[in-house]
Protein backbone atom coordinates (compact mmCIF):
# COMPACT_ATOMS: atom_id res chain seq x y z
CA UNK A 1 0.00 0.00 0.00
CA UNK A 2 1.33 3.29 -0.84
CA UNK A 3 2.06 5.59 2.15
CA UNK A 4 -0.88 8.73 2.99
CA UNK A 5 -0.17 12.08 4.08
CA UNK A 6 -3.24 14.20 5.30
CA UNK A 7 -3.56 17.57 4.69
CA UNK A 8 -5.99 20.31 6.14
CA UNK A 9 -7.26 21.14 2.29
CA UNK A 10 -6.29 20.54 -0.93
CA UNK A 11 -3.81 23.71 -0.94
CA UNK A 12 -1.87 22.48 2.34
CA UNK A 13 -1.59 19.25 0.75
CA UNK A 14 -0.19 20.91 -2.67
CA UNK A 15 2.33 22.56 -0.71
CA UNK A 16 3.36 19.62 1.07
CA UNK A 17 3.99 17.83 -1.68
CA UNK A 18 6.33 20.56 -3.49
CA UNK A 19 8.30 20.79 -0.13
CA UNK A 20 8.85 17.26 0.07
CA UNK A 21 10.36 17.71 -3.61
CA UNK A 22 7.86 15.20 -4.61
CA UNK A 23 6.37 17.33 -7.65
CA UNK A 24 8.19 18.39 -11.04
CA UNK A 25 7.85 22.05 -9.70
CA UNK A 26 4.69 22.70 -11.19
CA UNK A 27 1.07 22.42 -9.69
CA UNK A 28 -0.25 18.61 -9.27
CA UNK A 29 -3.61 17.48 -9.12
CA UNK A 30 -4.00 15.92 -5.29
CA UNK A 31 -3.90 11.96 -5.38
CA UNK A 32 -6.38 11.16 -3.04
CA UNK A 33 -7.37 7.55 -2.45
CA UNK A 34 -10.76 8.12 -4.37
CA UNK A 35 -9.04 9.82 -7.27
CA UNK A 36 -6.16 7.09 -7.17
CA UNK A 37 -8.45 4.34 -6.73
CA UNK A 38 -10.62 5.49 -9.58
CA UNK A 39 -7.45 5.37 -11.69
CA UNK A 40 -6.51 1.80 -10.87
CA UNK A 41 -9.69 0.83 -11.51
CA UNK A 42 -9.85 2.09 -14.92
CA UNK A 43 -6.64 -0.03 -15.80
CA UNK A 44 -9.07 -3.28 -14.91
CA UNK A 45 -5.77 -4.52 -12.91
CA UNK A 46 -4.69 -4.86 -9.39
CA UNK A 47 -3.45 -1.64 -7.30
CA UNK A 48 -0.34 -4.15 -6.73
CA UNK A 49 0.29 -5.25 -9.63
CA UNK A 50 4.26 -4.83 -9.66
CA UNK A 51 6.06 -3.37 -13.13
CA UNK A 52 9.44 -3.50 -11.52
CA UNK A 53 12.02 -1.51 -9.84
CA UNK A 54 13.08 2.01 -11.28
CA UNK A 55 16.34 3.44 -10.43
CA UNK A 56 18.00 5.04 -9.00
CA UNK A 57 16.54 4.57 -5.66
CA UNK A 58 15.05 0.92 -7.00
CA UNK A 59 11.70 2.05 -5.93
CA UNK A 60 9.20 -0.58 -6.85
CA UNK A 61 6.86 0.30 -9.28
CA UNK A 62 2.97 -1.04 -8.63
CA UNK A 63 0.51 -0.34 -10.22
CA UNK A 64 -0.92 2.05 -7.60
CA UNK A 65 2.33 4.32 -8.08
CA UNK A 66 1.96 4.86 -11.29
CA UNK A 67 -1.83 5.61 -10.84
CA UNK A 68 -0.61 8.51 -8.53
CA UNK A 69 1.93 9.69 -10.93
CA UNK A 70 -0.94 9.40 -13.92
CA UNK A 71 -3.35 11.56 -10.99
CA UNK A 72 -0.63 14.09 -10.26
CA UNK A 73 0.27 14.72 -13.85
CA UNK A 74 -3.48 15.44 -14.61
CA UNK A 75 -4.16 12.16 -16.72
CA UNK A 76 -7.50 10.93 -17.93
CA UNK A 77 -8.22 7.26 -17.33
CA UNK A 78 -8.09 6.95 -20.61
CA UNK A 79 -4.55 7.60 -20.72
CA UNK A 80 -3.58 5.04 -18.44
CA UNK A 81 -2.25 2.21 -20.73
CA UNK A 82 -0.36 4.58 -22.60
CA UNK A 83 1.50 5.29 -19.22
CA UNK A 84 1.83 2.15 -17.90
CA UNK A 85 3.57 1.15 -21.38
CA UNK A 86 5.71 4.28 -20.87
CA UNK A 87 6.31 2.81 -17.37
CA UNK A 88 7.33 -0.68 -18.73
CA UNK A 89 9.61 0.70 -21.41
CA UNK A 90 11.58 2.77 -18.77
CA UNK A 91 11.96 -0.36 -16.36
CA UNK A 92 13.31 -2.43 -18.80
CA UNK A 93 16.89 -3.30 -18.57
CA UNK A 94 17.55 -2.17 -21.40
CA UNK A 95 17.07 1.52 -21.32
CA UNK A 96 19.62 1.59 -18.59
CA UNK A 97 16.81 3.95 -16.39
CA UNK A 98 19.15 4.33 -13.30
CA UNK A 99 22.01 5.40 -15.39
CA UNK A 100 20.08 7.87 -17.24
CA UNK A 101 18.81 9.46 -14.72
CA UNK A 102 21.95 10.01 -13.01
CA UNK A 103 23.91 11.57 -15.96
CA UNK A 104 25.08 14.84 -16.15
CA UNK A 105 24.15 14.93 -19.89
CA UNK A 106 20.58 16.46 -20.86
CA UNK A 107 18.46 13.60 -21.27
CA UNK A 108 14.70 12.97 -21.57
CA UNK A 109 12.63 9.99 -21.90
CA UNK A 110 11.02 11.02 -25.37
CA UNK A 111 7.27 8.96 -25.49
CA UNK A 112 6.57 8.01 -29.32
CA UNK A 113 2.57 6.42 -29.68
CA UNK A 114 2.34 4.18 -32.79
CA UNK A 115 -1.47 2.47 -33.21
CA UNK A 116 -4.86 2.99 -32.47
CA UNK A 117 -4.35 4.18 -28.92
CA UNK A 118 -3.33 7.27 -30.26
CA UNK A 119 -7.11 7.90 -30.70
CA UNK A 120 -8.17 5.80 -28.23
CA UNK A 121 -6.23 6.57 -25.47
CA UNK A 122 -5.98 9.80 -26.40
CA UNK A 123 -6.19 11.91 -28.29
CA UNK A 124 -2.26 11.95 -28.56
CA UNK A 125 -1.57 14.91 -30.96
CA UNK A 126 0.77 14.63 -33.77
CA UNK A 127 -0.08 17.63 -35.84
CA UNK A 128 0.95 20.99 -34.94
CA UNK A 129 2.69 21.72 -31.40
CA UNK A 130 2.48 17.79 -30.64
CA UNK A 131 5.56 18.70 -28.39
CA UNK A 132 3.48 21.42 -26.56
CA UNK A 133 2.22 23.16 -25.39
CA UNK A 134 -1.71 22.50 -25.62
CA UNK A 135 -2.33 19.20 -25.99
CA UNK A 136 -3.54 17.30 -22.81
CA UNK A 137 -2.83 13.72 -23.34
CA UNK A 138 0.81 14.72 -24.73
CA UNK A 139 1.18 17.02 -21.66
CA UNK A 140 0.10 14.51 -18.58
CA UNK A 141 1.09 11.32 -20.11
CA UNK A 142 4.63 12.30 -20.36
CA UNK A 143 4.42 14.14 -17.50
CA UNK A 144 3.47 11.53 -15.37
CA UNK A 145 6.04 9.16 -16.67
CA UNK A 146 8.19 11.75 -15.08
CA UNK A 147 6.84 12.13 -11.54
CA UNK A 148 7.04 8.81 -11.82
CA UNK A 149 10.70 8.95 -12.27
CA UNK A 150 10.53 11.34 -9.46
CA UNK A 151 8.69 9.57 -6.42
CA UNK A 152 9.11 5.59 -7.55
CA UNK A 153 12.79 6.46 -9.26
CA UNK A 154 14.24 8.97 -6.99
CA UNK A 155 15.60 11.45 -9.39
CA UNK A 156 15.92 14.62 -8.56
CA UNK A 157 18.39 17.80 -9.49
CA UNK A 158 21.43 17.94 -7.85
CA UNK A 159 21.33 14.96 -5.73
CA UNK A 160 20.31 12.18 -8.22
CA UNK A 161 19.74 13.59 -11.47
CA UNK A 162 22.70 15.09 -12.33
CA UNK A 163 21.59 17.19 -16.09
CA UNK A 164 23.99 19.56 -15.63
CA UNK A 165 20.92 21.81 -17.05
CA UNK A 166 18.21 19.91 -18.36
CA UNK A 167 15.60 20.22 -20.51
CA UNK A 168 12.07 21.24 -21.07
CA UNK A 169 11.40 17.63 -22.33
CA UNK A 170 11.75 16.39 -18.67
CA UNK A 171 8.75 17.87 -17.98
CA UNK A 172 6.99 16.27 -20.54
CA UNK A 173 8.20 14.70 -24.22
CA UNK A 174 4.94 12.71 -25.89
CA UNK A 175 4.43 12.38 -29.23
CA UNK A 176 2.20 10.49 -31.62
CA UNK A 177 2.96 9.51 -35.26
CA UNK A 178 0.38 10.88 -37.87
CA UNK A 179 0.36 7.42 -39.37
CA UNK A 180 -2.61 9.22 -41.24
CA UNK A 181 -0.53 11.31 -43.42
CA UNK A 182 2.77 9.78 -43.51
CA UNK A 183 4.20 8.13 -46.53
CA UNK A 184 5.55 5.37 -44.76
CA UNK A 185 4.21 2.40 -43.03
CA UNK A 186 3.72 3.16 -38.97
CA UNK A 187 6.48 3.00 -37.28
CA UNK A 188 6.10 0.54 -35.11
CA UNK A 189 5.24 -1.87 -38.13
CA UNK A 190 8.65 -1.30 -39.36
CA UNK A 191 9.74 -2.24 -36.42
CA UNK A 192 8.01 -5.39 -36.05
CA UNK A 193 4.81 -5.22 -34.65
CA UNK A 194 1.51 -5.91 -36.88
CA UNK A 195 -0.16 -2.68 -37.86
CA UNK A 196 -3.43 -3.09 -35.48
CA UNK A 197 -0.95 -3.40 -32.33
CA UNK A 198 -0.50 -0.02 -30.38
CA UNK A 199 2.92 0.53 -29.23
CA UNK A 200 4.68 2.88 -26.64
CA UNK A 201 8.11 3.85 -27.72
CA UNK A 202 10.83 5.52 -25.46
CA UNK A 203 14.10 6.47 -26.16
CA UNK A 204 16.41 9.05 -24.24
CA UNK A 205 16.75 12.20 -26.11
CA UNK A 206 18.14 15.22 -26.46
CA UNK A 207 15.34 18.32 -26.71
CA UNK A 208 14.34 18.44 -30.38
CA UNK A 209 16.92 20.21 -32.78
CA UNK A 210 15.10 22.10 -35.62
CA UNK A 211 16.68 21.50 -39.25
CA UNK A 212 15.07 24.33 -42.05
CA UNK A 213 15.00 22.85 -45.20
CA UNK A 214 12.84 24.52 -48.15
CA UNK A 215 12.79 22.10 -51.18
CA UNK A 216 13.28 23.16 -54.59
CA UNK A 217 10.45 21.11 -56.46
CA UNK A 218 12.85 21.52 -60.14
CA UNK A 219 15.38 19.91 -58.43
CA UNK A 220 15.58 16.41 -58.43
CA UNK A 221 18.37 15.82 -56.07
CA UNK A 222 16.73 17.69 -53.47
CA UNK A 223 16.29 14.74 -51.42
CA UNK A 224 20.20 14.28 -51.40
CA UNK A 225 20.48 17.98 -49.28
CA UNK A 226 18.16 17.03 -47.22
CA UNK A 227 19.43 13.70 -46.15
CA UNK A 228 22.54 15.72 -45.87
CA UNK A 229 21.22 18.38 -43.59
CA UNK A 230 19.40 16.08 -41.55
CA UNK A 231 22.67 14.71 -40.65
CA UNK A 232 24.54 17.42 -40.04
CA UNK A 233 21.68 18.25 -37.75
CA UNK A 234 21.78 14.83 -36.04
CA UNK A 235 25.68 14.15 -35.62
CA UNK A 236 27.63 17.38 -35.62
CA UNK A 237 30.50 17.55 -33.72
CA UNK A 238 29.25 18.82 -30.91
CA UNK A 239 27.07 15.87 -29.56
CA UNK A 240 27.93 12.90 -28.06
CA UNK A 241 26.96 10.41 -31.15
CA UNK A 242 29.53 12.01 -32.55
CA UNK A 243 32.34 12.00 -30.31
CA UNK A 244 31.15 8.96 -28.16
CA UNK A 245 30.00 7.15 -31.50
CA UNK A 246 26.72 5.22 -30.92
CA UNK A 247 23.55 5.16 -29.55
CA UNK A 248 20.58 5.42 -30.78
CA UNK A 249 18.77 9.11 -32.09
CA UNK A 250 15.49 10.22 -33.54
CA UNK A 251 14.59 12.14 -36.65
CA UNK A 252 10.95 13.75 -36.76
CA UNK A 253 10.02 14.50 -40.07
CA UNK A 254 7.60 17.04 -41.10
CA UNK A 255 5.22 16.07 -43.55
CA UNK A 256 6.89 17.96 -46.76
CA UNK A 257 9.99 16.61 -45.55
CA UNK A 258 8.59 12.82 -45.64
CA UNK A 259 7.48 13.30 -49.50
CA UNK A 260 10.58 14.85 -50.42
CA UNK A 261 12.26 11.45 -49.35
CA UNK A 262 9.34 8.98 -50.13
CA UNK A 263 9.22 10.77 -54.23
CA UNK A 264 13.06 10.14 -53.88
CA UNK A 265 11.85 6.28 -53.91
CA UNK A 266 13.48 5.93 -50.89
CA UNK A 267 11.69 3.96 -48.04
CA UNK A 268 12.29 3.92 -43.94
CA UNK A 269 15.14 1.66 -44.28
CA UNK A 270 16.70 3.74 -47.20
CA UNK A 271 16.44 6.84 -44.93
CA UNK A 272 18.08 5.71 -41.86
CA UNK A 273 20.81 4.18 -44.27
CA UNK A 274 21.65 7.03 -46.34
CA UNK A 275 21.38 9.33 -42.88
CA UNK A 276 24.14 7.08 -41.36
CA UNK A 277 25.97 6.77 -43.96
CA UNK A 278 26.41 10.60 -44.03
CA UNK A 279 26.75 11.02 -40.15
CA UNK A 280 30.62 10.19 -40.76
CA UNK A 281 33.36 12.32 -38.70
CA UNK A 282 37.00 12.76 -39.41
CA UNK A 283 39.12 10.56 -37.10
CA UNK A 284 41.69 13.27 -36.29
CA UNK A 285 38.99 15.92 -36.44
CA UNK A 286 37.28 14.67 -33.49
CA UNK A 287 40.71 14.05 -31.64
CA UNK A 288 41.02 17.61 -32.23
CA UNK A 289 37.85 18.70 -30.99
CA UNK A 290 37.33 16.63 -27.84
CA UNK A 291 40.45 14.26 -26.95
CA UNK A 292 39.75 13.52 -24.03
CA UNK A 293 36.28 11.38 -25.33
CA UNK A 294 37.27 11.11 -28.81
CA UNK A 295 38.39 7.19 -29.76
CA UNK A 296 41.41 6.88 -30.61
CA UNK A 297 41.93 6.38 -34.58
CA UNK A 298 42.15 8.99 -37.46
CA UNK A 299 39.95 6.89 -39.69
CA UNK A 300 37.07 8.13 -40.71
CA UNK A 301 34.19 6.87 -38.06
CA UNK A 302 30.57 6.88 -38.05
CA UNK A 303 28.72 8.50 -35.22
CA UNK A 304 26.15 5.47 -35.04
CA UNK A 305 27.15 1.56 -35.31
CA UNK A 306 24.07 0.99 -37.91
CA UNK A 307 21.15 2.18 -39.65
CA UNK A 308 18.79 0.49 -37.05
CA UNK A 309 20.24 2.79 -34.53
CA UNK A 310 18.05 5.62 -36.73
CA UNK A 311 14.06 5.89 -35.39
CA UNK A 312 12.72 7.82 -38.10
CA UNK A 313 9.04 8.60 -37.82
CA UNK A 314 6.69 11.61 -39.15
CA UNK A 315 5.14 14.12 -36.84
CA UNK A 316 3.96 17.70 -36.24
CA UNK A 317 2.89 20.84 -38.92
CA UNK A 318 3.03 21.45 -42.03
CA UNK A 319 6.37 23.51 -43.08
CA UNK A 320 10.04 23.86 -43.15
CA UNK A 321 10.99 22.18 -40.70
CA UNK A 322 11.95 18.68 -38.97
CA UNK A 323 13.45 18.02 -35.90
CA UNK A 324 16.06 15.80 -34.97
CA UNK A 325 17.17 14.52 -31.47
CA UNK A 326 20.67 13.73 -30.77
CA UNK A 327 20.93 11.55 -27.56
CA UNK A 328 23.36 10.87 -24.34
CA UNK A 329 24.81 7.45 -26.46
CA UNK A 330 25.68 6.08 -23.07
CA UNK A 331 25.48 3.48 -20.90
CA UNK A 332 25.51 -0.48 -20.74
CA UNK A 333 23.33 -0.78 -23.84
CA UNK A 334 23.97 2.26 -25.47
CA UNK A 335 21.03 4.21 -25.39
CA UNK A 336 18.78 2.01 -26.58
CA UNK A 337 15.02 2.74 -27.79
CA UNK A 338 12.33 0.15 -25.77
CA UNK A 339 9.49 -0.24 -27.43
CA UNK A 340 6.33 -1.91 -25.34
CA UNK A 341 2.77 -2.97 -27.09
CA UNK A 342 0.09 -1.42 -25.29
CA UNK A 343 -2.22 -4.26 -23.27
CA UNK A 344 -5.88 -2.35 -24.07
CA UNK A 345 -8.00 -5.35 -23.49
CA UNK A 346 -8.05 -4.70 -19.65
CA UNK A 347 -9.26 -1.52 -19.60
CA UNK A 348 -12.40 -0.16 -18.45
CA UNK A 349 -14.41 3.36 -18.63
CA UNK A 350 -14.62 4.97 -15.55
CA UNK A 351 -17.43 7.40 -15.56
CA UNK A 352 -17.69 10.67 -13.65
CA UNK A 353 -13.86 11.09 -12.97
CA UNK A 354 -13.84 14.78 -13.47
CA UNK A 355 -14.89 16.22 -9.55
CA UNK A 356 -13.44 13.18 -7.65
CA UNK B 1 29.48 5.14 -6.26
CA UNK B 2 28.19 1.88 -7.95
CA UNK B 3 31.38 0.31 -8.74
CA UNK B 4 32.80 0.74 -5.31
CA UNK B 5 29.52 -1.23 -3.98
CA UNK B 6 29.78 -3.74 -6.30
CA UNK B 7 33.05 -4.62 -5.71
CA UNK B 8 32.83 -4.70 -1.48
CA UNK B 9 30.06 -7.20 -2.67
CA UNK B 10 32.09 -9.26 -3.75
CA UNK B 11 34.42 -8.61 -1.08
CA UNK B 12 36.75 -6.96 -2.99
CA UNK B 13 38.40 -3.68 -1.05
CA UNK B 14 37.57 -0.82 -2.93
CA UNK B 15 37.66 3.14 -2.26
CA UNK B 16 35.35 5.15 -4.20
CA UNK B 17 36.33 8.58 -5.62
CA UNK B 18 33.84 10.85 -5.48
CA UNK B 19 34.16 15.12 -6.11
CA UNK B 20 32.78 17.46 -3.34
CA UNK B 21 30.12 18.26 -6.32
CA UNK B 22 28.74 14.70 -6.43
CA UNK B 23 28.73 13.56 -2.98
CA UNK B 24 24.98 14.07 -2.27
CA UNK B 25 24.75 11.78 -5.03
CA UNK B 26 27.17 9.68 -3.88
CA UNK B 27 25.23 9.07 -0.64
CA UNK B 28 22.18 8.96 -2.32
CA UNK B 29 23.32 6.00 -4.66
CA UNK B 30 25.41 4.51 -1.51
CA UNK B 31 21.92 3.86 0.38
CA UNK B 32 19.62 3.14 -2.67
CA UNK B 33 21.74 0.00 -3.32
CA UNK B 34 21.72 -0.82 1.10
CA UNK B 35 25.41 0.12 1.69
CA UNK B 36 25.77 3.47 2.86
CA UNK B 37 28.87 3.04 4.15
CA UNK B 38 30.55 2.02 1.71
CA UNK B 39 34.11 3.41 1.71
CA UNK B 40 34.64 6.77 -0.36
CA UNK B 41 37.19 9.67 -0.64
CA UNK B 42 35.76 13.30 -1.73
CA UNK B 43 37.99 14.79 -4.61
CA UNK B 44 37.64 18.36 -5.70
CA UNK B 45 35.64 19.18 -8.34
CA UNK B 46 36.11 19.55 -11.32
CA UNK B 47 38.88 16.88 -12.33
CA UNK B 48 37.90 16.03 -15.68
CA UNK B 49 39.61 18.31 -18.64
CA UNK B 50 42.03 20.02 -15.56
CA UNK B 51 45.40 19.25 -17.05
CA UNK B 52 48.04 16.60 -16.08
CA UNK B 53 49.32 18.62 -13.67
CA UNK B 54 46.67 19.24 -11.71
CA UNK B 55 45.57 15.53 -11.66
CA UNK B 56 48.80 14.36 -10.30
CA UNK B 57 48.54 17.31 -7.47
CA UNK B 58 45.02 15.88 -6.47
CA UNK B 59 46.51 12.07 -7.09
CA UNK B 60 49.38 12.98 -4.39
CA UNK B 61 46.82 14.31 -2.26
CA UNK B 62 44.13 12.07 -1.79
CA UNK B 63 46.52 8.80 -1.92
CA UNK B 64 46.65 8.92 1.78
CA UNK B 65 43.39 9.24 2.18
CA UNK B 66 42.65 6.09 -0.48
CA UNK B 67 44.68 4.22 1.79
CA UNK B 68 43.41 4.70 5.06
CA UNK B 69 40.39 4.22 3.60
CA UNK B 70 41.65 0.52 2.47
CA UNK B 71 43.54 -0.21 5.44
CA UNK B 72 40.11 0.22 7.36
CA UNK B 73 38.13 -1.96 5.00
CA UNK B 74 40.76 -4.72 6.12
CA UNK B 75 39.27 -4.20 9.59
Amino acid sequence: MTDLFSAVDEAAALEDLHNRNMTDGLPVIIPTPARVSKMVLASGQDADMVLGAMGPANGMATLEKVAVAAVMAGCLPDYMPLVLGAVKAVIDPRFDLTEMQATTHCTAPLIIVNGPARHTCGPVSSSYGALGPGHRANASIGRALRLAMINIGGGRPGTSDMALLGHPGKFSYCLAENEEVSPFPPMHVDLGFDSQDSVVTVIGAEAPHSVLFSGDGDDPNQYELLLEILAIGLANAGTNNAILTGGMATIVLNPEHASVLHKAGLSRQDIASEIYQRCEMDGAEANRLCAGFARKTLKPRQAFTGPDQLLILMSGGSGLYSMVMPSWSAGANKNSAVSVKVEADFYCEVPSFVGA
Amino acid sequence: MRDGVNFARIGIPAVALVTDEFWPQGDFVAQSLGMPDVPRVQLPHPIAGTGTKNMKAIAADCAPAIIKALEADHD
